[in-house]
């Protein structure tokens, strides 16, 4: 077991039934010219989480963790959209909409891959999510057979990363979320969303950075990750 | 047959798509249970403010009047877990070991959390009546581990109504999972309350963002005021 020096307690954990988990780094929420700028978002806002997750990314490879990347979007049908999702307010640009890098939240446009700077290596899966929680109609429940304690990164705090853990939770899992690789367009729900996460004793998990994760992360030798 | 809508919320009228019979809506009383509002139970145990989690029953024993008269169906949940404990996840149990109130330790109010304890129960004034469902809950959402999606679909619901506690905690957590799943839900600020204000505010403000990103807010005296009989 190796333990992270956490709020509201250390973390404790065992590298071999651990998983990092990142979330919806995707070119539309973060990228200048995309989907989250078109609707008035400072994009600048999540793109200070992609160093640190490169970081905690190159990290977990290298001591052999398992890892996940999300990504939000719908079929080009839309048939997996609600409607309640799709016509909801009266937004310049809907979900399916022509945007900078293809159809919104769309899947297979280039808007709605994953950013350059993290892109997912062969043998990583890629969990496609119709909401903002990654369990609901996804097929994660069943790739974290084995997995006791996620380590969560990605965009945006409040939204998808919190819905994720709060899932993730009430299943069992013990979540980390790394502060710097989790962002907010809203500085406010950035602090709000990671004072929720570990108040009332951690009710719904630990916070943590990524220097103090990657610190308390045993190297693998290369024999035994081969 | 009487049409909710549109109810004036944020970030926008409410519903979506304008006004809803009352048969397709369903009003959710998440958690009201001695443990998160009345003395000696779990919250009270923990040191935390009831009154902050009271502060919502006036108001949701008035709608809840309201909405039984009009045929609504009413649902409730309950958070706890079987005496077992069989399915009390062991980092829930040891965090609420570590904050001083063990869930299925013994409290003022029978054992903590505990699914027939007197703790457990929902207090008198917002109590189920003959004919309403109530689920029970192993987690902060309601829709996990539950048939409330099923029950449901079952009855047509396409819109929810949102009351109880806590905002930033189980209310959130099973608004996040409707609104993934399809439903257009209504969060009620008069109707919810947390055991701190900050994160009641900060919750309510969350859903808004995006052009209302899990569904709208509104005041319960709203939801009253758009009936159409």
């Amino acid at each position: 077991m190796a333990t992270v020096p956490a709020r509201p307690a250390p973390f404790p954990f065992d590298p071999d039934t651990t998983a990092l988990l990142v979330i919806d780094m995707q070119r539309d929420f973060l990228e200048p010219g995309g989907f989250g700028e078109t609707l008035g978002n400072d994009v600048g806002q999540l793109r200070r989480v992609i160093a640190p997750t490169a970081a905690l990314l190159a990290g977990c490879r290298a001591a052999g963790l398992r890892i996940i990347h999300t990504r939000e979007g719908h079929l080009p049908d839309l048939s997996d959209c609600p409607p309640a999702k799709l016509l909801r307010g009266a937004p310049d640009l809907r979900i399916g909409d022509p945007g900078p890098n293809g159809r919104i939240l769309v899947r297979g446009e280039y808007g709605h891959d994953i950013v350059d700077e993290l892109a997912p290596l062969p043998g990583e899966p890629v969990v496609d999510k119709p909401g903002k929680g990654a369990f609901y109609a996804t097929e994660l429940a069943e790739l974290l057979t084995g997995v006791r304690s996620l380590v969560v990164a990605g965009v945006t705090t409040e939204v998808c990363v919190h819905t994720t853990v709060r899932e993730a939770n009430d299943r069992g899992f013990e979540c980390l979320v790394l502060a710097d690789c989790v962002g907010s367009y809203f500085p406010d729900f950035q602090r709000v969303g990671l004072e929720m996460i570990a108040a009332q004793g951690g009710i719904f998990g630990w916070v943590a950075t990524s220097t103090e994760f990657l610190a308390a992360l045993p190297a693998r030798h290369l024999e035994e990750i081969s | 047959m009487a049409r909710i809508g549109p109810v004036k919320a944020e970030p926008y009228p409410w519903p979506y798509d304008g006004d809803v019979p009352v048969d397709r809506t369903a009003l959710l009383c998440i958690d009201w249970q001695t443990d998160f509002c009345g003395p000696g139970g779990y919250v009270d145990s923990m040191g935390y403010d009831i009154s902050l989690t009271r502060a919502g029953l006036p108001a949701t024993a008035a709608l809840l009047a309201h909405v039984r008269a009009l045929g609504m169906l009413v649902v409730h949940t309950r958070e706890g877990h079987d005496p077992a404990l069989t399915d009390l996840p062991a980092n829930k149990r040891w965090r609420s070991r570590q904050i001083g109130a063990e869930i299925g330790a013994a409290g003022p109010c029978g054992r903590i959390l505990v699914r027939g304890e007197p703790g457990w129960e929902i207090v008198p004034e917002v109590a189920p009546v003959a004919g309403e469902v109530v689920v029970d809950k192993p987690g902060k959402g309601a829709f996990y581990a539950t048939n409330l999606d099923l029950v449901l679909r079952t009855h047509g619901i396409t819109h929810l109504i949102l009351t109880g506690i806590t905002t930033d905690v189980c209310v959130h957590t099973t608004m996040r999972e409707a609104n993934d799943r399809g439903y257009e839900c209504l969060i009620l600020s008069d109707c919810t309350g947390a055991t701190d204000a900050g994160n009641h505010a900060a919750a309510l403000h969350m859903v808004t963002m995006q052009g209302g990103v899990f569904g709208c807010v509104a005041a319960s005296t709203d939801v009253i005021a758009a009936t159409i009989h």
